[in-house]
């Protein structure tokens, strides 16, 4: 506030209106304030994406359509983004329940024949007029809000979360962990168990604590592995009889992987140009542009490109700890912190399925990947990010 | 913030960074480290070959008839991985469809579809490769596999049409217009087993090939016998192959290069196809003759042959079978048939199979006995009735006479007396452990008989056999223990089985007998008509021994001379030309002088204008009291060294001059036009020019692929010009079908 009597002070010199460029170029001005290398690095995983959405769709005749969806879940997405910053974090905290709440309605609704009759897949449920969303994807930012708010409630006398807060985020989580569950899809339930671990670790508790959920996590795996079985079979089962099935069917797992595989070593260091991917125009890879959109980077613009995209995820990861590091407020690194996890998590899996090194699951790459939601999703917790980052240092 | 919060921040930034680490380095993993394999795999599954067979080449006679060319037919593919996207039960119901309409059944279209599969099953015999229910597809997957060939008629055309107007019922099925094998016969002239006939690569052959061929070569037809298989580097030309991308479904999505065929070279021949018929209708009259009179004559060859360049002219074996339905386009009931017909129409007796030649071996065994100086142009010879025990078979009895007169008489006691004074000076040699001279045996090595090279371009022709000493002891020594088991096998005293004891024994031993049998043509002595014709062609050319060509030479489709081929000389024969002279002058006895054994049968000849010499044979055959009757002759424009010679041997007849020699002489008639024949030759003397090739025209060489293609995939693809039948021989066999045994007709030279 030293800055606003400053500036009042000094008002009867200069008595002009400020510009909106003078304002918008003040040092304290929220446009000064946004982390601007954390946009430029979405904006560029964009326009490659738009890009690899193109050449991922071209062979089947729908380039140009998709490329216009594409755009259009851009500027969706970037609205959203927008409108996240703006409002302030700590009256967003206030909402926080009535997010959680609508999220579950959504969850559940894909449970109905709502989700599951009209398009054969169960993570989604079509609104009409060609809008398509994936409830899961907005429940990860309302685990995310909800689990920091839960975290950061003020306490008498100590600063770290009781045995009780711990309990609350399970029981917050496990609902819509198991409604995702039931859909089934294993790649966003593992997204949320990796985010809420690491919301929990670094919001303090003790070690012991942390050491615990580690080795629950590894009799969680193992009982996953076995369960896993199942489910892929469920999901082979499933897929097999719907045409429109958002990933593969689990015998021909093994098959897309080899493929991915194939087209990325067959781009080498430069790649065979945009669209000039014969791998990809052959459509050797299944889901080329939602889930297997690396490939095609990798095919068609090389180590250079492919690496690039890794390398911007990067960056967005590391302007993100820092926005953490960095927050006024528990809630704010909390939510920092949830949204680093997140993005990890499902960058590594994605490209390390592409790559031959993580199981196949239907996690789309964030802001490269064709989908909606999940365009829109990744696009407000970039803007929770900024409105960290914005209230950060004031 | 607590700092344990702020210390798990930097835990989880360490985190996030070995990550995006882990990324990077598995990307420079695939994309430099592992990409020339994964670029291999990529092009290996993206680029596919399509292959377009070059049109082979055509078989000539010298005046440029065609002997085998390409004719147009309708070929029904059924491309089998179009179809198997389509699902079991839409293939199911279109193949039942095609079996309906193309008259023939499901199963065997469905099995022939089939790719192909091999596995090592363990049996009895050890480890055997074993393939799936024949026949199959031998091919690969993307290449359509042809399943019916439809003579363009009204009848096939409509058929055809009725496939290519329906696409949505035939999913998967084309038909096209291309080339097959064709036999025009020129002349009625069949000429089949010389000719040949192709039949689908075996896999053994395929093994042979470069790694990069064997795909292009795949679904081939290659030459399996005759002239067809000999000349197939020639014939063959280049197979056009069009390399397509093609995506994850298989469908083609462009062309990566297109290389067209090119197209095979034409075989032109010393053959003529008006001599080839004469002579085929000669030996069927001769076949007829024999029969009429109650013998046997299960088959009758014959050849002809040009003596001053070593070309073969004709050359037949009957029976044989149609050109047209050759082997590998027959059901298996009548292959079998065929492969056990009497006379064994699919073995070629002309070239392939060798037998006694009786008297007519006289030309070799005198040269021997004049060269190694057991007889003399000057000595008279007893031509008694009998000598030890052997009697004189064809000849007259006459006293004592010379050489020449023993030649046209044919008589055998002179010859014996020769093989015996020739035996004891070589029995002396050995005993003072000098080599034996053997001339008899030395001059027919030299005539071409019984050596290693058959020396003709002609796939399995035989080479003869004629024993001495040293090859008698190896063969004694291959065959002994047989020998001696069935001398303690067969009853006791049976003739069988006192030849097998004798052999068991003694049959290391080269006897008197044995030189005996081999001067009149006898016992160890066998040779094919060809090997006759080569020698006789030396006699008359003055000593060269050719190893005859039935090509002349390689002709690029556009008439471009590639190569010239001459036959080669395998040997002037060591034999004085004055002694050639007079053996020959004496074969001119044969049909000139009374007494001649031939005079009969050249009574009224106008040798003034054809001057006819040759040799008569009579072949004692086992098992029967029927001849193996020869006629040996050489004729050339009265005057002149002779030009041709021609040879026919009819098997289970009368003597050589009453059922081969009138054949000979009905051939010379025809090549000189004597007694109201038209002249084969104009001027008696084949054509030393190569015939014109008929040239073809740049663009779709002949009808090959001439591409109305009727394709009811999205894609069109060649086929090839295959005949997918039903026999085993085109399916398993590696190369012809199993060739007969030799048939060899010898004699026990037990005394």
């Amino acid at each position: 506030m030293t800055d606003w009597s400053e500036s009042t002070r000094s008002a009867p010199i200069s008595l002009r209106r400020e510009t909106f460029r003078e304002r918008a170029m003040d040092r304290d001005s929220f446009l000064r304030q946004l982390d601007w290398v954390l946009v430029a690095a979405v904006a560029v995983l964009c326009v490659l994406g738009c890009a690899l959405v193109w050449a991922a769709a071209k062979p089947q005749g729908l380039g140009s359509s998709y490329l216009k969806k594409d755009i259009l879940n851009i500027a969706i997405g970037s609205s959203l983004a927008v409108l996240a910053a703006l409002v302030d974090y700590r009256t967003l905290r206030a909402y926080t329940p009535v997010l959680y709440g609508a999220s579950l309605i959504g969850l559940l609704a894909v449970l109905t024949p709502l989700g599951s009759t009209i398009n054969g897949a169960h993570s989604w449920i079509r609104l009409g007029g060609g809008f398509e969303v994936q409830p899961s994807e907005f429940a990860k930012i309302a685990v995310v809000l909800g689990i920091a708010m839960l975290l950061a409630e003020k306490r008498e006398g100590r600063t770290e979360p009781t045995r009780n807060d711990i309990l609350w985020c399970f029981g917050l989580s496990a609902l819509p962990v198991v409604l995702i569950l039931a859909q089934p899809d294993v790649g966003s339930v593992m997204v949320f168990v990796i985010t809420i671990f690491g919301m929990l670790a670094l919001s303090g508790i003790p070690g012991r604590y942390v050491g615990g959920m580690l080795a629950l996590a590894i009799v969680g795996a193992f009982f996953v592995i076995h369960a896993h079985l199942l489910h892929s079979y469920q999901l082979a089962r499933f897929q097999a009889l719907s045409h429109n099935n958002n990933s593969v069917a689990a015998q021909t797992f093994s098959f897309n992987q080899k493929q991915a595989g194939i087209a990325i070593g067959h781009g080498g260091w430069f790649g065979q140009g945009l669209g000039h991917g014969t791998q990809t125009n052959g459509q050797f890879v299944p889901e080329q542009q939602t889930d297997f959109v690396f490939s095609v980077a990798g095919e068609e613009l090389g180590l250079v490109g492919a690496g690039l995209i890794v390398l911007l995820s990067g960056i967005v990861l590391w302007r993100a700890l820092r926005i953490a590091r960095y927050a006024r407020d528990r809630f704010g690194m909390l939510v920092g912190v949830g949204i680093v996890c997140w993005f990890a998590f499902q960058t590594f899996e994605n490209v390390g399925m592409n790559l031959g090194i993580m199981p196949i699951t239907g996690l789309p790459l964030p802001f490269v990947s064709y989908g909606g939601t999940s365009m829109f999703a990744s696009m407000i917790a970039i803007g929770l990010l900024q409105n960290v980052r914005v209230r950060s240092n004031t | 913030m607590p700092d344990r919060s702020r210390l798990r921040l930097v835990v989880l930034g360490v985190l996030v960074l070995s990550l995006v680490a882990t990324l990077l380095g598995r990307l420079w993993y695939l994309q430099v480290l592992n990409a020339p394999q994964l670029r291999a795999e990529a092009l290996n599954q993206q680029i596919h070959d399509i292959v377009t067979p070059a049109p082979r080449g055509e078989i000539l006679d010298d005046t440029g008839k065609p002997f085998v060319d390409n004719k147009p037919a309708l070929v029904v593919s059924v491309d089998r991985t179009a179809l198997d996207r389509l699902g079991t039960a839409v293939e199911s119901t279109v193949l039942h469809r095609l079996a309906v309409e193309l008259g023939t059944s499901y199963t065997l279209l469905s099995n022939e579809t089939k790719p192909c599969s091999y596995k090592k099953v363990q049996t009895s015999h050890g480890l055997e490769v074993t393939s799936s229910p024949t026949p199959c597809n031998n091919g690969v997957a993307y290449q359509p596999v042809v399943v019916s060939q439809l003579k363009p008629t009204l009848a096939a055309a409509r058929k055809a049409l009725q496939i290519k107007e329906k696409p949505e019922d035939y999913p998967g099925v084309t038909v096209e217009l291309t080339g097959i094998r064709h036999y025009p016969k020129p002349d009625g002239a069949l000429a089949s087993s010389m000719l040949g006939y192709i039949q689908p690569i075996s896999l053994g052959q395929l093994d042979k090939l470069p790694t990069a061929d064997r795909a292009i070569y795949q679904n081939a037809d290659v030459g399996a016998t005759g002239l067809e298989s000999e000349y197939e580097q020639d014939l063959r030309g280049v197979p056009g192959v069009k390399q397509v991308s093609v995506d994850h479904l298989g469908a083609v999505t462009g062309t990566v290069k297109d290389t067209p065929p090119v197209p095979g070279d034409d075989v032109v021949t010393n053959l003529d196809a008006g001599v080839q018929a004469a002579l085929e209708h000669e030996l069927q009259a001769a076949i007829n003759a024999a029969r009429s009179s109650h013998l046997t004559a299960d088959f009758a060859a014959g050849v002809v042959l040009n003596v001053r360049t070593g070309g073969i002219v004709a050359m037949s074996s009957l029976p044989t079978y149609q050109p047209n339905q050759a082997p590998p386009t027959l059901t298996t009931k009548r292959y079998n048939q065929l492969l056990h017909a009497p006379g064994s129409p699919l073995f070629d007796k002309a070239f392939q199979g060798a037998s006694a030649p009786g008297s007519t071996f006289k030309l070799i065994s005198s040269s021997g006995l004049l060269w190694d100086g057991t007889a003399s142009r000057y000595g008279t010879y007893d031509c008694s009735g009998s000598y030890l025990g052997k009697t004189n078979f064809e000849g007259e009895v006459g006293g004592f006479e010379s050489l020449h007169q023993a030649i046209v008489q044919s008589c055998d006691t002179v010859f014996y007396r020769l093989a015996v004074a020739d035996w004891n000076r070589d029995n002396r040699l050995v005993k003072e452990h000098k080599p034996p001279v053997e001339g008899v045996q030395r001059i027919a090595h030299a005539y071409g008989i019984g050596v290693k090279n058959p020396g003709v371009d002609l796939p399995g022709a035989a080479t003869g056999h004629i024993a001495d000493r040293k090859n008698q002891r190896l063969n004694w020594l291959a065959l002994k223990k047989d020998y001696c088991a069935g001398a303690a096998r067969r009853t006791r005293g049976s003739p069988l089985q006192r030849l097998d004891a004798f052999n068991c024994k003694d049959g290391y031993l080269f006897q008197p007998g044995d030189q005996m049998n081999e001067d009149i043509g006898q016992g160890t002595v066998t040779l094919s008509p060809l090997q006759l014709a080569v020698a006789y062609a030396a006699l008359a050319n003055g000593g060269t021994v050719f190893e005859p060509r039935v090509a002349k030479a390689i002709v690029s489709p556009t008439g471009k001379l590639i190569k010239r081929i001459k036959a080669p000389v395998r040997d002037h024969l060591p034999v004085s030309k004055i002694d050639l002279d007079y053996i020959r002058n004496a074969m001119y006895g044969v049909t000139h002088e009374q007494g001649g054994t031939g005079y009969g049968v050249f009574a009224g000849f106008p040798m003034g204008r054809v001057d006819v010499g040759g040799k008569t044979g009579t072949a004692e055959l086992t098992g029967t009291s029927q001849n193996g009757s020869w006629f040996a002759s050489f004729a050339g424009p009265a005057g002149q060294a002779p030009q041709f010679v021609t040879v026919i041997e009819v098997d289970k007849s009368d003597q050589g001059a009453v059922s081969a020699a009138p054949f000979v002489r009905n051939m010379w008639e025809q090549i000189y036009g004597i007694g109201g024949n038209k002249a084969l030759f104009p001027n008696g003397v084949p054509p030393t020019k190569l015939p014109k090739v008929r040239i073809v025209e740049a663009g779709p060489p002949r009808h090959h692929h001439a591409h109305a293609t009727v394709s009811s995939s999205s894609t069109s693809r060649a086929t090839t010009s295959t005949s997918t039948s039903t026999t085993p021989a085109s399916q398993a066999a590696d190369g012809p079908p199993p060739a007969l045994e030799a048939r060899t007709e010898r004699r026990g030279s037990a005394q």
